[in-house]
């Protein structure tokens, strides 16, 4: 890798980094782990900035909620305690499935949420936790749920901006995270993220998210109201595998087919939903 | 039995281990070269397309470019890229540079310049029309009647039917097929798919050209054939043979993919058009594309057998995919046959036939297993199939009908290299026990009686057998020279070309066997042109067997020589002498003499001479190793996604010479051969171009995809072989793919029958 | 024009300064300077052939910028150990019949070193999950994991540096 870029700066805070970026025009880029940018070969670009220097690698707990510094690695995030306990080890257990040691020591927690791989698991994961990302640019500090960021021109408005932190919200009730891939290390076929608040033996609340089919992961609302209310338990797993099977929006790419993605999303979601009921209701107790 | 070796059977050093565990700088492009030019490719982006003009004047234009060679430029000299030994059993269908191309990275043109920015610019600027062609995508659209032929040249060489898009072909019935299927009393047929798969070694294919002091060319390459390479770069770049020497350092790994003469005659062009010494690395996405692939194959086996299982007639039909060249065309297809049918000689009535026709897809070449991988799934899911039938244990059929010590199949004789091949009796055979050991180890009486299931989880456990070769018969040649210093240590210099194999280390045992010394007292020096004697190469599992047999020879006679110089030290003739613990004692005064105080007094003391002696050797037999495959599997019936728990496998390699690293190459190709099941394969889009050439979507396995993994080496001796070995290296990956695949039978009672067993394949084979 | 640039690091235990274009890999800038162990098998991130240890901990160098190096501390292979003084990691390879081709070797060895600075007794499957993302196409991977294993009880035994 060699990118054919003009200048490379260090930025002291994140007003220089926002100059700089200014300054560029669009020809700059903020490089926080620089995994997707040395990856990129992207001939346009003409300046990079590096915002490790920034102060912005940590993790903090609040009020049962999480606050990650835009450039923690993945792994210091696994490597934190409040990260490992963030919703009884949910967060650790999406961090830990991403990739592998190596590349988790150098990719970042807002690289991640900038860069928003649609085949990737922490978008599907922080989409259903409802994560909150929060940035700067010349105007001032703004903050916005991923799911409605990811929804607009995000990559247009990134492009003078820096995430600064991304808050991940306390619940009540429990989350599991579930994957399909080729095999071990690969990124996935198909990826799932599902919470549950249960309430007197029934589901009293559901946020459900499906990710890499081949879009970025997103929640399935209709799943969700489907669920509540009801007791959570195999007939309504059954439920749920016919119902993805027959409503469910996938599509296909060179990793996998539509018919296979459809026939699939349905048992993942079940089982993912299972080990989140076991864990919600486990939780009550 | 083992041998009881002093060396031999022991799990010595790897000679090269330490350094190469420390990052010496061993391998082909750690040498720095001042001044070196960098050498790149420009490549089709057509599949199947008429060059009509090439410009070069604005890319010569860039600064720093030293020169582009391109069809127009270049002597046009039709050869093949298979490094194979002569006659070459391969159509000399390519050309350096040709004014057609016929994949999707076929080469059009290449610069050297000073730097790799400027060579790229360079390839930007070439400006080339072409007309393109209706491009063939599929070994069906090759043989469709009015299909466009991919070697319309008048000047190829040894193509079976160009008009056709035939490579090579062949058709070799024994017994009365017809009457041998009439009378069985039960017949069974599958047919199975291996698509494009590559390599993937590690180090990708690199080479540096540069000149010696003399003027004579020399090329550092990443090759398995560094005798070959010279060979056939002397007749592409028309250099007297004399004038080039090819040097072999370290090798990142080969499996076939490096068996290729690719790179190296482009590298040598561009440094003799320029007289500056050139550099060229192939990227990943060139690998994938742009160098060998295993040839994707479809083969039909049918079975005819008795009611007690005797196999009484075997058809075999195989269509072959050769890719745009016909690189090892016929010898894979014809190695389908050959090293899978034998296995099998209870049948009298047998017919292997097949073609390898060309498609405007990448190239396919030389891969461990080399056909027969393709062949023992279709046969090893056929048998399973059978002992279905028959109500049958598949480990009782393959007991039935399996070759043993002592027997023959006519397919010896029948089916060689490119040729016809030469009777063999099979002299070493420890399938039955390879059969038991496997068996109890997987636990497979109680695993295949009880299917297990968890949730939505279905086990199952299934088996498969094969064999392979020991170098090709009466073809292979390998050369050893042994030297012994003034200090009684000694030099082995052998053109067997350690790959990452072990072999210099296996090399070096048999010599310290015979010569009485440990393996430290030996320096190997392994590949040069120049300073090593001959050998073929690195391929058809030789280099322990034939390489062997050279080291064994040469061996003995500098035991001779050295037996002679201390019968005048100890005044005793040499056979009343022995060699052992660096030292010639007498067996009779039990008075000895140190190796050191040998090759003094032969170095300077009287009669002067160099103890040093070469031997050659050349196989009049290729004893086949044999093993057994278990494993269990785990299959998502929902999901389709497969897992392998668990595999087995036990060989028979004759005597292992170093067990440790026998096992190693057991389990490498184990483990290459459950990435073919589960996962690798090249896909392409509509117009031929490869989509996922990179390691991020060609998922090869990593640590977490391999199961408990247990190799066990079944002794036997092979009294052909050096000290009784005989080989180990490819027939490892024939196993996974039929016994990942009867195990998913076993387990959910459908036949996966196309590689690889993707959850969508698995899904959709479960839903019907 | 491409500005060239100068920074300081630390490379195996020497303090470096040295001249880097702005775009220039970690990967091409360490084998500028010899360190020829840093190995190329993709330059895409995916093999882990390139893998170094920045800080202590491994990383992919053809996915790092060399200038994200600046003031930091790389090790190399060849801050192991060398043939005449090797590092108990390298000899575990070697014992354990790990070491194939050895185009693998020094990006494994350096992920092997980093987990066993962190955990003194891994499990055969914590061992496999640290080095899954370092291909190797030889061995099968068995022979590694016993090597890491191996290194893992002798560094339990003291030995070790
Ligand atoms: C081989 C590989 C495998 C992967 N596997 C997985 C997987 O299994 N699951 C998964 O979820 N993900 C996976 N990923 C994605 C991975 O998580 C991201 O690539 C990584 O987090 C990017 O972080 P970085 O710091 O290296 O990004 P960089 O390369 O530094 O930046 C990426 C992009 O984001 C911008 N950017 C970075 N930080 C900021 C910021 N603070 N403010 C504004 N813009 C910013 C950059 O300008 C750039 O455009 C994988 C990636 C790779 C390369
Ligand atoms: S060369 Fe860096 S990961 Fe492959
Ligand atoms: S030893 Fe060859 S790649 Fe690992």
């Amino acid at each position: 890798m060699r990118l054919k870029i003009k200048r490379f700066h260090y930025a002291r805070d994140v007003e220089e980094a926002l100059s700089l970026l200014s300054a560029y025009r669009g020809r700059g880029a903020i490089l926080a782990g620089g995994l997707d940018l040395a990856r990129s070969f992207n001939p346009k670009l003409e300046g990079l900035i590096d915002i490790s220097g920034l102060g912005l690698s940590y993790v903090h707990e609040q009020d049962g909620g999480l606050r990650i510094g835009a450039t923690t690695t993945l792994t210091e995030v696994l490597e934190s305690r409040a990260a490992r306990e963030y919703l009884g080890g949910f967060l650790a257990e999406v961090v830990g499935q991403v990739a592998n040691p190596p590349l988790r020591n150098q990719a970042t927690f807002g690289g991640a949420v900038a860069s928003a791989h649609p085949w990737a698991d922490l978008p599907t994961a922080l989409v259903a936790v409802g994560a909150e990302v929060r940035w700067v640019d010349q105007e001032g500090e703004h903050r916005a749920r991923v799911e409605e960021l990811w929804q607009g021109e995000f990559r247009r408005l990134l492009s003078s901006a820096v995430i600064t932190e991304i808050f991940l919200p306390p619940w009540e009730g429990a989350f599991a995270f579930g994957k399909l891939s080729r095999n071990v290390g690969d990124i996935a076929l198909l990826n799932c993220a599902c919470g549950l608040g249960i309430e007197d033996g029934k589901v009293a609340w559901a946020r459900v998210a499906l990710g890499a089919t081949p879009r970025r992961g997103r929640r399935l609302l209709w799943l969700e109201d489907l669920l509540t209310g009801e007791a959570p338990g195999e007939e309504l797993w059954q439920v749920v595998r016919e119902q993805v099977e027959a409503n469910v929006e996938v599509g296909a790419d060179r990793r996998a087919s539509a018919a296979w993605r459809r026939a699939a999303a349905g048992p993942l979601l079940a089982r993912t939903l299972a080990r989140a009921a076991e864990k919600a209701t486990a939780r009550q107790r | 039995m083992a041998l009881e070796g002093k060396v031999v059977g022991r799990n010595v050093r790897k000679v090269d281990g330490l350094a190469l565990a420390c990052g010496r700088p061993k391998f082909t492009l750690d040498l720095d070269l001042p001044g070196a030019l960098v050498g790149k490719i420009l490549r089709s982006p057509y599949a199947h397309a008429r060059i009509l003009r090439i410009d070069t004047s604005r890319a010569e234009a860039v600064p720093g470019v030293a020169c582009i060679l391109h069809h127009g430029n270049v002597d046009r000299v039709p050869y093949t890229t298979a490094g194979q030994g002569w006659p070459e059993p391969s159509p000399y269908d390519n050309f350096l540079f040709d004014r057609k191309v016929r994949f999707v990275g076929d080469r059009v043109a290449a610069v050297a310049a000073e730097t790799e920015e400027a060579a790229r610019e360079a390839l930007r600027l070439i400006e080339v029309d072409y007309e393109v062609l209706p491009a063939v995508l599929s070994p069906e659209e090759a043989l469709a009647a009015g299909a466009p032929a991919i070697h319309d040249e008048d000047d190829a060489e040894g193509i079976y039917d160009a008009q056709h898009n035939i490579a090579a072909a062949v058709d070799i019935p024994v017994g009365d097929i017809e009457r041998g299927f009439a009378e069985s009393d039960v017949i069974v047929e599958a047919s199975c798919e291996i698509p494009y798969s590559q390599h993937v070694a590690l180090e990708p294919h690199c080479v540096i050209a540069y000149f010696d002091e003399d003027g004579r060319l020399v090329l550092r390459t990443s090759t398995q054939v560094p005798f070959h390479v010279r060979r056939i770069v002397a007749r592409v770049v028309g250099l007297p043979m004399e004038k080039i020497r090819v040097v072999k350092p370290r090798i990142g790994g080969g499996f076939g993919s490096k068996q290729e003469v690719i790179l190296e005659p482009v590298a040598a062009a561009l440094a003799l058009r320029a007289g500056r010494p050139v550099v060229m690395a192939l990227d990943r996405a060139e690998v994938f594309t742009a160098t060998r692939t295993r040839h994707p194959m479809r083969v039909r086996v049918k079975l005819g057998a008795k009611k007690d299982g005797t196999l009484h007639a075997i058809e075999m039909e195989a269509l072959s995919n050769t890719g745009a060249y016909g690189a090892h065309s016929l010898t894979v297809l014809s190695n389908t046959g050959s090293k899978t049918l034998p296995l099998y000689n209870k049948a009298p009535h047998l017919w292997f036939h097949g073609k390898a026709v060309y498609t405007n897809l990448p190239v396919a070449g030389a891969y461990r297993g080399y056909g027969a991988t393709q062949g023992y799934f279709a046969l090893e899911v056929a048998m399973d199939m059978l002992a279905e039938r028959l109500g049958m244990d598949p480990i009782e059929l393959r007991l039935v009908n399996h070759i043993r010590a002592g027997e023959t199949s006519p397919i010896f004789e029948k089916i060689g290299e490119g040729r016809e091949g030469k009777p063999q009796t099979v002299k070493s055979c420890a399938l039955e026990e390879c059969l038991r050991v496997g068996a109890e180890k997987i636990g497979w009486r109680e695993k295949r009686a009880r299917r297990r299931r968890e949730g939505s989880w279905a086990y199952g456990v299934g088996m498969s057998v094969s064999m392979q070769g020991s170098g090709i018969t009466g073809i292979d040649m390998a050369a050893a020279t042994i030297m012994m210093n003034e200090n009684g240590s000694f030099r082995l210099l052998v053109g067997a070309t350690d790959i990452g194999t072990g072999s210099d280390t296996v090399l070096a045992q048999i010599a310290a066997e015979v010569l009485g010394v440990p393996v430290e007292r030996i320096s190997v020096y392994s590949s040069d042109t120049d300073f090593t004697p001959f050998d073929t190469g690195a391929y058809a599992s030789s280099t322990t067997y034939v390489s062997g047999m050279a080291v064994l020879r040469a061996a003995r006679k500098v035991r001779e020589a050295i037996l002679e110089v201390a019968a005048g030290m100890l005044a005793e003739p040499p056979e009343d002498l022995e060699l052992a613990e660096e030292r010639v004692t007498s067996k009779k005064t039990g008075k000895s003499v140190t190796l050191s105080e040998v090759g003094h007094r032969a170095t300077y003391v009287v009669d002067q001479r160099h103890i040093i002696a070469s031997a050659s050797f050349v196989p009049e037999e290729s004893p086949p190793p044999f093993a057994a495959f278990f494993c269990e599997v785990a299959v998502d019936t929902e999901t389709g996604v497969v897992r392998v728990e668990r595999f087995v496998a036990a060989a028979d390699c004759g005597v292992a010479i170093h067990p440790k690293l026998a096992a190693g190459q057991l389990e490498g190709a184990i483990v290459q051969g459950i990435g073919h099941a589960l996962s690798e394969e090249l896909l392409f889009s509509e117009k031929g171009r490869c989509t996922n050439a990179n390691l991020f979507d060609y998922r090869i396995p990593s640590a977490l995809d391999v199961p408990a993994l247990e190799v066990v080496l079944v002794d036997s001796e092979e009294p052909s072989g050096p000290l009784g070995a005989k080989s180990i290296a490819e027939v490892g990956i024939n196993g996974p793919l039929p016994a990942i695949s009867n195990a998913i039978y076993h387990a959910v009672g459908v036949r996966l029958t196309r590689a690889p067993f993707t959850p969508a394949r698995v899904l959709a084979a479960l839903r019907g | 024009m491409q500005e060239a640039m100068k920074i300081y690091f630390e490379l195996n235990g020497e303090q470096r300064y040295v001249e880097i274009e702005p775009g220039e890999s970690l990967l091409s800038l360490l084998r500028r300077l010899g360190m020829k162990s840093v190995k190329s098998g993709c330059e895409t991130g995916d093999c882990g052939a390139c893998t170094v240890l920045l800080n202590g901990r491994a990383v992919r160098s053809c996915t790092t910028f060399a200038a994200q190096v600046r003031g930091k501390r790389v090790t190399t292979l060849e801050g192991l150990g060398d043939v005449d003084d090797p590092h108990p990691l390298q000899e575990a390879f070697v014992e354990a019949g790990a070491v194939q081709c050895g185009f693998c070797t020094p990006g494994m060895i350096l992920v092997a070193y980093e987990l066993l600075s962190k955990n003194g007794a891994p499990t055969p499957q914590e061992v496999r999950a640290a080095i899954s993302g370092n291909l190797c196409r030889c061995t099968g991977y068995v022979k590694i994991v016993d090597a890491v294993l191996l290194a893992a009880q002798w560094k339990r035994e003291g030995k070790w540096r």
